[in-house]
């Protein structure tokens, strides 16, 4: 340990000399901490192909409603901004209506309607449309072996995330599209699990297939 | 001139000084982990700035920030390159601070509110925060960084200096004594 209060200044270059390896030692710990970590993200990987993302700077001025929390808003259809910007990417989004009609749809217990959830691993445990596959855009390595088969076997899947801001479902609709599913099969409900949730539909807690269906508001 | 009494306005700002390091390493590292625990959402929001169009150089600066900022936390908390680490942090937070002011200034002039109405999640680790609350805060981490130069505070610290110098040795020596 060291004691006491400097007589005199150091001199400014050994300060810029410490400064510049703190970044240079700093910036080698950083990456291979983001290499070691499970969650780290991938250098190489495009994650917003064909510029998936509603944001306030891609939106044109007279409709940006929100910024990236969401948290300001003003008078405006966020569903037709959505619709618009989903079929410039050559995507269709379907509403809750539509939703609970595939979900409902005998088809869905064969997989030939299958559910996408494109939020990460916590909130998809915490809640996801019963008998959803798990499909995080960002890490989508972990879950191809699962839910690629059956995307393909299938003849329409439903993507979703949180809704309002979140714009993962387009990017895990867009990846989806990109490794070779039909695009005529891929729809996006805008109103993710969120609009799900507060009209009270069925929930699945944990794993896919748990078992543990809640109804969060009834 | 030394009396043999004790200095207590010195032994005071040595005292603050160690506490103003442990403050704002405790906040790096938790800003930091914050981040470095959800690089997915912290890239969504990095790319809002419209830093670079690349996507390697955008995943790097996602994927290395939250690790650097951890990284100064430690430094600071344990006492080591403590002047270094404290210009490295005020390097990035004066442009940081910038760019969320200009992004602040584009989301008020979008909405036509008020510039302290403007709340947004800058990616700054803490969540959604009013903007002028944020540069404020933002202004307080730099004025602390500002301060840990000085150089003061040396008491439980690792290895002050990384890089001890003959003359900063020799400095250090007629410290001790």
């Amino acid at each position: 340990m060291q004691s006491g209060s400097p007589d005199r200044q150091p001199a400014v270059k050994w300060v810029l000399l410490e400064a510049v390896l703190v970044a240079v030692i700093g910036a080698v710990f950083a990456l291979a901490a983001n290499r070691i970590s499970p969650r780290g993200l991938a250098l190489t990987r495009n994650y917003f192909p064909e510029g998936t993302g509603r944001l306030v700077s891609a939106a044109p001025p007279a409709d940006r409603s929100h910024n990236a929390a969401g948290t300001n808003s003003r008078a405006f259809d966020p569903t037709q901004l959505l619709a618009a910007e989903l079929k410039e990417k050559g995507l269709q989004l379907i509403d809750r209506s539509q939703a609970m009609q595939l979900f409902h749809d005998p088809r869905f217990k064969q997989d030939m309607v299958v559910f996408v959830d494109a939020r990460d691993e916590q909130p998809y445990r915490e809640g996801h449309i019963p008998g959803a596959y798990e499909f995080d855009p960002y890490h989508p390595e972990k879950y191809f072996d699962a839910v690629l088969p059956v995307c393909k076997a299938a003849e329409q899947i439903v993507v979703y995330c949180n809704g309002g801001d979140c714009d993962d479902s387009e990017t895990a609709a867009i990846l989806l599209r990109d490794i070779g599913i039909a695009n005529r099969k891929l729809v996006v409900y805008g109103g993710g699990i969120t609009e799900w949730i507060t009209n009270s539909l069925p929930v699945e807690i944990g794993g896919r297939n748990s078992g543990d269906v809640r109804n969060p508001g009834k | 001139m030394n009396t043999g009494q004790p200095n207590w306005k010195r032994i005071a700002l040595n005292l603050a000084t160690v506490l103003v390091r442990w403050l704002l390493g405790a906040v790096f590292l938790y800003t930091g982990l914050s981040k470095a625990l959800h690089p997915a959402d912290f890239l969504k929001l990095v790319r809002q700035y419209d830093l670079v169009q690349n996507s390697l150089f955008l995943n790097a600066i996602a994927a290395a920030l939250p690790w650097f900022e951890t990284f100064c936390g430690l430094l600071l908390l344990a006492g080591v390159a403590v002047r270094g680490t404290a210009l490295t942090l005020m390097l990035m937070l004066v442009p940081f601070t910038t760019l969320v002011f200009h992004r602040a200034l584009a989301i008020q002039s979008a909405l036509g509110i008020a510039f302290c109405a403007v709340k947004f999640d800058c990616g700054c680790g803490t969540g959604p925060e009013f903007i002028c609350r944020k540069l404020a805060e933002n202004f307080l981490l730099v004025l602390l960084s500002g301060w840990l130069l000085t150089g003061h505070g040396r008491q439980f610290s690792l290895r002050f200096d990384l890089i001890k110098s003959r003359s900063r040795q020799r400095g250090s020596d007629v410290i001790r004594e």
